[in-house]
């Protein structure tokens, strides 16, 4: 028995275009114990839900293709599976979550019988077994009249109600991990409020371990014990939720941190924001992926790509001047 | 805190590596095109289909000449380099604009605008008969007999019919119906469906009940025996000129007034999401009035669809058409089209003579697919949603 | 205080104080839902905006926030009559180039030439930055486009403006031939304001503009917004679900749920004592950047979901999902939105100051 769940080491996913190959995700290493509620941040394209694919292996070919790298979980190389083994993992052992429930679901069906199709697939119980299972599944996410909301189809529950049946079907199996990807976005904010409990809740009280993908760093704040941040295909900063928040090595941490607009106070003046877009994962520039960006980007931040290394404050950080930069003076809009 | 640079504008442009060269709406077309190869080669094919149905009478004059020992009947020797070099011009242009992403549709529009206007001046040989029927003659051998049901050999590659007409020069000549019926259909429809169907989807209320109404009706109707009725009494109306009551003009104009239904109803659903979009409610904010936002706006977001429906229309039509002369109701004999020839052709088919069926019915179906094709790739390479962006 | 007062009624048209541009009474909004294809029937309507009242002054900006569904994009296309309000009043009292007030307007019952003079002074931004541009248009001619549909200058003169407003908004002026799909959302977003700015408005509605965009983008955007509201005066409605991003921008806050206004007042104010149990579970949703602030901080989780606008539920709209509500008074009463506290105003039967923040 290994001593982490997932242990993902240099992943590298490719993905071929009519421009050239979008290196989505680019030399990915971490490890999650069970338990552990990791969460992923990053903006869009920055290859967190592409991690997220990759480990659920649906990467589809021709298009994507993960090029290199191990995904160790539970003592097993997911990439080494046949198609048919992944499958048992996939919702059993493995369950993920979508930003958007209703694409999840199928509009033909009943959530009860997709529920025990979900449950048939991967347990060896009986039909009315796996009935009172998806039951019990619908009532641990407080859906209230689970029983004769079994008959019911997707479209008669609302957004927040869709995502509860997701997460329902995603634990019904009771997986050692769930992928979160985005699971609140489209949902409203008390929504939200809702969802994160119950996942909370579930996840603490059945040791699963989490893997929150989400922009949001409010999200994450409350949810997560480690946060990794990840930029144009890497993870430039890695650590626990105090670590990234109150004492950010990577300036693009600080960065987002000093973009965000904060509920708790009233700032005036300008947002300390990241200036610039994302680069093109099809020719990042050269050395750091962040470089362009940067504020502080000398040379050898131009010549060479930093790797993830240990901070003297604790966290890991991808940035040649992690040591020299004293960010935390500089931070604007984060309080500690 | 540092200090930041404000110029946001080059820093992001030196971020994003947007290229000097902008890329235009028809590169991308272009390019999608040619993603797309099975409608590149229906697009060439399409080309050549067209090309020799303008040219038939060069062809098929020749041909006969060189079989028959005959003068061959001259088209006017200017007129003949004139439409060969306009022919070759447009073709060419076009050839150049698929090979090198040529910017502005404009080049393209010409050529294909060329092909057409010069198919729609060639095509009048159809009704003006005297001059090029030579699809009509029966061919008589040295000692003065007709040959008759000749197999496929060197000097008549696609062999003889029972009368002895020459199948290539027919064939040839067959697609000049195909192709009006194509182009005649293709443009009323695009027209009578494009502004029905905007109109119905702009003008919520009593403009869009009756005219989706009047659609449905046109649509309810059983088109072949509508098409049999109307095509047997053309020719009978004096008032109509003549080009009208032979060939395949008549028809041509009765099926794309019959057959524009099914593109009002998308042209009508399009407009009914985009007058929904937010550019649309930008130029309203903006204080633009309702033809600009039809014109500028909407019109040319549906164009797509109007595109792709209207070649899938184009091709259903060729078939009507070849399905009534193929029954005896279409364009009448002598003047050959392909499905009056699939029908003798199928008539001497039983006997063990089956080169007329074959040809004429392959040059049909492969027509038709290639302009199905062409409305796939069409509609692939006009869905900005294909684009590839930037996330 | 009494100059915020959300009218019952309305006053004379020339009695807008000289500090106010925009006053709405009395909004209301409705959705017919028919039935029948040829005799149409309605048979229903979605209460999308039920009676909102409101004042924004001239170089303010006022936050509308409410989740999905709650009416802040009605009121606001309302407002700009790309909808047509079914009753109500929206007074402009725009401001001349000398400075002096212009007589009030009613926007809501302006004809089509009124309308068209207004729309130079009115101007929105949207929240989706793919969707607001026309993908077929330049950039040249999407920015250009308030001034060619109004007639000001010659082609070159639009031109000239067009690469002065690129300039403006922090894109390259030599972008003017380029298409949309060409640009990053957070680019979009900066020709859509753009074009906004085309005419020199007085009173820009943003509807959502930085929801669709990434923190960084979002924030640059923001940044963009306003300096621009310094450098032209601007004045803004603000129309956002996100809590933290209105409380960053706005000078005054206007909570809304199920077409109705429930609270309104100074952006302080609200953030730190909500007074109506709406308000302080929508708050308290809202998560913090901070692990410790978050560990603490107690949620008032909301029961069930937001009934449907074709049916709101009688009284207080908020009754159904309200941990206060009494049977036989908040579904029976709709409770007024009354000044509990000088420029406070708060729609709820008991009213009471929770920090949740």
């Amino acid at each position: 028995m290994a001593e982490h769940l997932l242990d993902v080491e240099d992943l590298r996913t490719y993905f071929s275009t009519e421009e050239g190959v979008v290196k989505a995700v680019d030399g990915v290493s971490f490890k999650v114990k069970a338990g552990e509620r990791r969460g992923v941040v990053g903006e869009s394209g920055c290859g967190k839900s592409v991690t997220a694919m990759s480990i659920m292996r649906l990467i589809e070919p021709p298009a994507g293709e993960i090029v290199t790298g191990t995904i160790q979980f539970d003592g097993r190389d997911l990439l080494k599976l046949s198609e048919a083994e992944m499958q048992d993992v996939r919702g059993g052992e493995i369950a993920m979550i979508f930003q958007d429930p209703m694409t999840a679901l199928n509009p033909v069906y009943t959530i009860g019988d997709q529920l025990i199709e979900t449950i048939l697939l991967h347990q060896d119980v009986s039909k009315s077994e796996a009935r009172n299972i998806a039951i019990t599944a619908l009532d641990d996410v407080q859906i209230p009249y689970a029983k004769n909301r079994m008959e019911d189809y997707p479209h008669q529950f609302s957004g927040g109600m869709r995502q509860r049946v997701m997460i329902a079907m995603g634990l019904s199996c009771e997986p050692k991990l769930l992928i979160a990807d985005e699971p609140t976005t489209a949902l409203d904010v008390t929504t939200q409020a809702q969802i994160m409990s119950l996942m909370l809740d579930l996840a603490e009280e059945r040791n699963t371990a989490v893997l929150l993908i989400t922009h949001d760093l409010g999200v994450v704040a409350g949810f997560c014990d480690t946060i990794q941040v990840m930029y144009a295909g890497t993870i430039v900063e890695r650590g626990t939720g105090d670590e990234i928040f109150y004492n950010p090595q990577h300036p693009y941490t600080w960065g987002l941190l000093g973009s965000m607009t904060r509920l708790d106070e009233s700032q005036q003046d300008r947002l300390n924001s990241v200036r610039g877009a994302p680069p093109s994962l099809i020719a990042p520039p050269r050395g750091c992926r962040f470089g362009p960006r940067c504020d502080f980007a000398t040379d050898i931040c131009r010549e060479a790509l930093p790797i993830l290394h240990q901070s003297q404050e604790g966290q890991k950080v991808a940035c040649h001047r992690a040591s020299e930069l004293d960010l935390k003076s500089l931070t604007v809009g984060v309080s500690s | 805190m540092t200090e930041r640079p404000e110029s946001d504008a080059l820093v992001l442009d030196a971020a994003e590596g947007i290229s000097a060269e902008p890329i235009t709406q028809w590169d991308l077309f272009v390019t999608r095109l040619r993603r797309h190869r099975l409608a590149t080669i229906a697009f060439f094919y399409m080309a050549f289909i067209a090309y020799v149905a303008l040219m038939a009478p060069l062809f098929t004059c020749e041909k006969n000449d060189v079989f028959c020992g005959r003068q061959p009947v001259s088209m006017s020797f200017v007129t003949t380099v004139i439409m060969l070099i306009i022919a070759a011009g447009s073709l060419y242009l076009t050839y150049r604009s698929f090979r090198s992403g040529l910017r502005g549709a404009g080049v393209a529009l010409g050529a294909v605008g060329l092909v057409s206007v010069l198919f729609l001046v060639s095509s009048w040989g159809l009704v003006d008969i005297p001059h090029i029927n030579h699809y009509a003659d029966q061919l008589p051998d040295d000692s003065g007999r007709i040959l008759v049901n000749i197999a496929p050999r060197g000097s008549l590659p696609l062999g003889t019919d029972d009368l002895g007409r020459d199948v290539l020069s027919r064939v040839i000549h067959g697609g000049r119906a195909s192709l009006a019926v194509g182009i005649v259909v293709g443009s009323l429809v695009a027209l009578l469906g494009t502004v029905v169907g905007s109109l119905a989807g702009y003008y919520p209320g009593v403009v869009d009940q009756s005219l989706m109404r009047f659609t449905d009706l046109m649509l309810g109707l059983p088109l072949l025996p509508v098409a049999i009725v109307v095509g047997r009494v053309l020719p009978e109306l004096r008032f109509l000129p003549d080009f009208l009551k032979q060939g395949a003009w008549g028809i041509a104009v009765l099926l794309g007034v019959l057959v524009w239904g099914s593109l009002a109803r998308i042209v009508r659903a399009e407009f009914l999401s985009l007058r929904e979009k937010e550019f649309v409610e930008a130029a309203r904010a903006a204080g633009a009035n309702d033809r600009r936002i039809i014109f500028r706006h909407i019109l040319p977001n549906a164009i797509s669809p109007i595109i792709v429906q209207t070649t899938l229309v184009v091709g259903t039509a060729i078939i009507i058409e070849a399905a009534l002369s193929f029954l005896g109701f279409g364009v009448r004999p002598p003047i050959p089209t392909w499905g009056g020839m699939a029908s003798s052709g199928a008539a001497i088919a039983v006997r063990g003579f089956w080169w007329e069926l074959v040809f004429s019915a392959g040059a049909l179906i492969s027509t038709v697919l290639a302009i199905n094709f062409m409305g796939d790739g069409l509609r692939d390479a006009l869905d900005p949603t294909q684009t590839i962006e930037r996330k | 205080m009494t100059d915020t007062v959300p009218r019952a009624e309305t006053d004379e048209a020339g009695a807008l104080p000289e500090d106010v541009i925009l006053r709405v009474n009395h909004l209301v909004k409705e959705f017919p839902i028919n039935r029948g294809v040829f005799f149409k029937k309605q048979v229903g309507a979605v209460h999308a905006v039920s009676g909102v009242s409101f004042q924004v002054k001239r170089g303010e900006t006022v936050g509308l926030v409410g989740e999905s569904g709650c009416g802040k994009s009605t009121t606001a296309r309302s407002i700009l009559r790309l909808l047509e309000p079914t009753s109500g009043e929206v007074w402009f009292q725009g401001q001349s180039e000398d400075g002096t007030v212009d007589a009030p307007v009613d926007v809501a019952g302006a004809d089509r030439e009124i309308l068209r003079n207004l729309r130079r002074e009115l101007q929105i931004v949207f929240q989706d930055p793919y969707a607001s541009l026309n993908p077929r248009m330049t950039v040249a001619s999407i920015v250009a486009e308030p001034m060619t549909v109004h007639d000001i200058g010659t082609q070159a003169d639009r031109l000239e403006r067009v690469k002065h407003l690129l300039q403006i908004v922090g894109l390259s002026p030599e972008h003017t031939n380029r298409y949309p799909h060409e640009f990053s959302g957070g680019q979009r977003q900066r020709i859509g304001v753009a074009r906004a700015l085309a005419l020199n408005p007085q009173f820009m509605v943003l509807d959502e503009p930085v929801s669709a965009l990434d923190v960084s983008i979002q924030a640059q955007v923001l940044n963009l917004m306003q300096d621009l509201q310094d450098e032209f005066g601007l004045t803004y409605l603000f129309i956002a679900h996100d809590l933290s991003v209105v409380r960053h921008i706005s000078d005054r806050v206007a909570v809304m749920y199920l077409g109705k206004i429930v609270e309104m007042t100074d952006r302080d104010a609200l953030y730190d004592r909500p007074m109506h149990p709406y308000t302080h579970a929508l708050l308290s949703a809202v998560p913090i950047p901070d692990p410790s602030i978050e560990s603490t901080r107690k949620r008032i989780i909301l029961e069930g979901d937001i009934p449907s606008p074709s049916s709101p539920p009688p009284g207080c709209r908020f009754n159904t999902r309200c941990p206060k509500a009494e049977a036989g008074k908040c579904d029976v009463e709709e409770p007024p939105l009354s000044e509990l506290e000088p420029g406070h105003w708060v729609a709820c039967h008991f009213p009471e100051v929770v920090q949740v923040v």
